[in-house]
């Protein structure tokens, strides 16, 4: 270590579930030391989640909790209780950035809103992040990714057909989300240093969730048209689709395609040997209005072949193509170890668990994942008695009164 | 001292559909981003849909999104003056975002080995589809295909049709997101000690990344995750997410568990109006956690709810059902259309959506989304129309690279811009 880029932030993290920890966990991977704020009372619903060790639940044994909570460390406290204040108020003193991603008015309740922080830490920045804004009618609208990816509009554009809607896995704009956020956090963090300023963020899920549909919108505005669900038809490519291939070991195989051009198809045609096929799919105008025909062609063209060797040969001549990839193939997908994206650490209760890794590398000064999530509580002692000095006497009676345990 | 975050760096955007987001981002935040494009026009400018479903350098939709308010020169990267001046541009930049095939910059010397030399500061991101040094580095990465490679396709579906993309390509949104994220933390190390470095950004791993963790299910559950309609897996049951309502359809997250309290909400709701079960009145749904539905219990009660639920939301809109899910705090959102959320009252409240004049709009001014982030004390720069072709030309290379009139004619007249 000593080379991590966000060595020396401090970040006090309140959040919990997708977007808040989502976001927390790229400044921790890099170098930032992240402290989450949890509830014994209220635990982080994702520790309530499979997958699970040896599919045997357990408040320490969700993966899907240790994914997101890399590189943080871990304490609980019970925000209800006065003196727990005290020592939140403390920690912010420590911290540069404080996240939070509950109901707009809850840390209010606690007195800890960011009128309240900058009092004690002028150069605070806080960022909250809740579904739909800190402001506005609907501000304390509860829910989860799942529901902002419907309201949203992601849900709609996923279907075979009018009528049909296949939504997007799990909480689609939980993975969405986080991406502006950190680009805001980050950025807000530069300006702090340059000019010594905090400040204060509101990301509204929904309207960050957006921007990954803005075409549509622009579109609507502008002509009326409602984008809805297409199937996997394009207006750019033809061929343009999911494929199914020769089964292997009693599972189905899909190959994803896509083809730009006649020259392309051409190249398509004669790797897939469907070279004597008819003329009423030549140009890219044809194929694009005859979607049907196209993927009946393709469909006989690749059903017997194994997809790993149409995707080698259609790739050679230029044809972008790849395995649909399943949770298993994905484990065994030589690019991602290529890119070392696994990585199995050893959770103290869990023990070894695979992790996915970082989606990017800075070549330099590249992040990690430093330690797998911390189990409830882990690192109370050391943040109460090693970071807020307090004596064993302080302890008992903090403990005593449930403030902390 | 400035008023936007990011004032005073410049980033050179040599991207296409793999990452036009990045910059877009990085322009949001008060970086003045350069897009060079080949004099053609950039890959961007020929994404369908297009305004009125009549093509044209500036009707592209994807374009008009995610490129406005950068600015556009034009250079060929084909012949040697071309280079030259991408070259002094990199020279002088903060970024450069590029998703040109892995190679292609290298070898007419744009490479980033390059810049370590001419600009040692520069933070040089590549936008990847599957990497730079993996087996399939070199493949055709197109958005469809990423989707595919990274998983997310095959949980998406009826098991007895294909996989599925969304009709709005994924993929190169969350790489080019992810991109800026990279972007920034490198800048981040460069504020240490004044050295920028390469970063390589992986739109497959982009992709891994949103699928909920279901990659450690086989390891973990021994199970296969694959797509199912409408069911999703939570709290060890599989659960249905979508129902149809009178007039589309909505979500709703029936679970109980630690979410109890809104279960039982809604099916006080459903009793008021005659649709509930008795037993569900005064069941426990604090029960339905994973232990329950692990052990065989609950599946029964949970058919029989959504079967219920299903006959009870066929009788309300979704305009209907989600007033009154926002009063009683139940987990129900509508499948909304974009006209439904061009409607949408909380979003209207904030004032997201922005009008920016631009006469290629028939209407004279396009209406954007706005703000990702609300910051207080430095916000995001507004929606600006995005760039015609060149329309920086003069402006970047007389004013910033401080060339002769007389030169750039001289390059128009060589094809070089």
């Amino acid at each position: 270590m000593g080379n991590l880029t966000l060595e020396g932030v401090h970040v006090l993290d309140f959040s919990w579930v997708g977007v808040g920890p989502v976001t927390t966990k790229y400044l921790a991977d890099n170098g930032a030391e992240v402290i989450r704020v949890e509830s014994q009372a209220r635990p982080d619903v994702l520790r309530l989640a499979p997958p699970w060790k040896d599919a045997v639940p357990g408040i320490n044994r969700s993966q899907f909790f240790a994914s997101y909570n890399t590189s943080k460390k871990g304490i609980l406290l019970d925000l209800s209780k006065p003196r727990a204040r005290e020592i939140a108020i403390r920690l912010v003193e420590w911290a540069d950035v404080v996240v939070e991603s509950f109901t707009p008015k809850v840390m209010k309740g606690w007195g800890l809103a960011y009128e309240d922080l900058r009092q004690v830490k002028p150069d605070i920045i806080m960022l909250s992040t809740c579904l739909q804004g800190q402001t506005g009618p609907n501000a304390l609208y509860p829910g989860f990714g799942q529901l902002m990816a419907a309201l949203s509009g992601f849900y709609y554009i996923s279907g075979y057909s009018e009528g049909s809607v296949c939504p997007p896995y799990g909480a689609y704009s939980d993975f969405v989300v986080p991406r502006f956020a950190a680009s805001a956090l980050l950025a807000a963090l530069d300006y702090r240093r340059r000019t010594g300023n905090g400040q204060y963020i509101d990301i509204s899920q929904f309207e960050a969730a957006l921007h990954f549909l803005a075409p549509a919108l622009i579109d609507y505005f502008a002509t009326n048209r409602v984008l809805g669900p297409l199937g996997n038809r394009s207006d750019q490519y033809a061929p343009h689709g999911a494929y199914r291939c020769a089964d292997e070991s009693g599972r189905e195989r899909w190959i994803a395609l896509a083809v730009a051009n006649d020259q392309e198809w051409q190249a398509l045609l004669e790797v897939l040997g469907g070279k004597s096929q008819d003329s009423r799919l030549a140009t890219m105008q044809q194929r694009l209005s005859q979607p049907e025909l196209v993927d009946q062609t393709v469909s006989a063209l690749v059903r017997n072949w194994r997809c790993a060797q149409a995707v080698e040969a259609l790739q050679a001549a230029g044809v972008s193509a790849y395995a649909v990839q399943t949770c298993i193939d994905l484990h065994a997908d030589p690019n991602l170890s290529a890119f070392d994206f696994w990585h199995w650490l050893d959770h103290k209760e869990m023990g070894p668990s695979p992790y996915e890794g970082l989606q990017h590398r800075l070549c330099r000064t590249p992040g990690e994942l430093r330690s797998p999530a911390p189990v409830l509580g882990e690192h109370n002692d050391e943040v109460f008695r090693g970071l807020l000095g307090f004596s064993e006497q302080e302890m008992a009676e903090l403990r005593r009164e449930r403030v902390i345990f | 001292m400035g008023c936007s975050l990011l004032e005073g760096l410049c980033a050179l955007d040599l991207t296409d559909e793999m990452g036009a987001l990045c910059g877009k981002i990085l322009s949001d935040l008060g970086t003045e981003v350069i897009r060079v494009e080949p004099p053609a026009g950039a890959p961007t400018r020929r994404i369908p849909p297009f305004l009125e479903d009549e093509p044209g350098p500036d009707r592209s939709l994807y374009f008009i999104a995610y490129e406005a308010g950068k600015k556009s020169v034009t250079a060929n990267l084909n012949c040697p003056d071309g280079v030259d001046l991408v070259r002094r541009l990199a020279e002088r930049a903060d970024f450069l975002i590029e998703s040109y095939p892995v190679g292609y910059l290298e070898e007419r010397g744009l490479g980033y080995q390059e810049f370590a030399r001419r600009n040692p500061r520069l933070v040089y991101t590549s936008i990847t589809g599957f990497g730079d040094i993996g087996p399939a580095a070199r493949y055709k990465a197109r958005d469809i295909v990423l989707w595919a490679a990274g998983g997310a396709m095959s949980l998406i579906g009826e098991a007895d049709k294909p996989p599925l993309a969304l009709s709005l390509p994924q993929a190169g949104l969350h790489a080019g997101a992810e991109a800026a994220v990279a972007s920034l933390l490198a800048h981040h190390a460069r504020a240490r000690d004044g050295l920028g470095q390469r970063v390589v950004v992986n739109a497959q791993a982009c992709v891994v990344w949103t699928l909920m963790n279901e990659q450690a299910m086989p390891m973990m559950h021994g199970n296969e995750p694959i797509r199912q309609g409408v069911l999703f897996r939570a709290l060890g049951s599989e659960r249905k997410l979508v129902f149809r309502c009178a007039d589309g359809h909505v979500s709703a997250l029936l679970i109980g568990g630690p979410l109890a309290p809104t279960i039982r909400a809604f099916v006080q709701w459903m009793a008021e109006r005659g649709f509930a079960a008795d037993w569900m009145l005064t069941k426990r749904w604090e029960d339905w956690g994973p232990a329950y539905f692990m052990s065989g219990k609950g599946w029964e009660e949970a058919r029989e709810l959504d079967e219920c639920a299903q006959r009870f939301f066929l009788t309300l809109t979704k305009r209907e059902l989600y007033a009154e899910a926002l009063k009683r705090r139940l987990l129900i959102a509508p499948v909304s259309t974009v006209a439904d959320i061009a409607a949408d009252e909380q979003l209207k409240a904030r004032g997201f959506f922005v009008e920016v004049p631009d006469e290629n709009s028939p209407q004279g001014r396009f209406i954007f989304p706005g703000p990702f982030a609300r910051l207080s004390l430095t916000p995001i720069v507004p929606p600006r129309r995005p760039p015609r072709l060149g329309e920086h030309n003069r402006e970047v290379y007389c004013g910033l690279l401080g060339l002769e009139p007389a030169a750039l004619s001289r390059l128009y007249a060589q094809g070089a811009i």
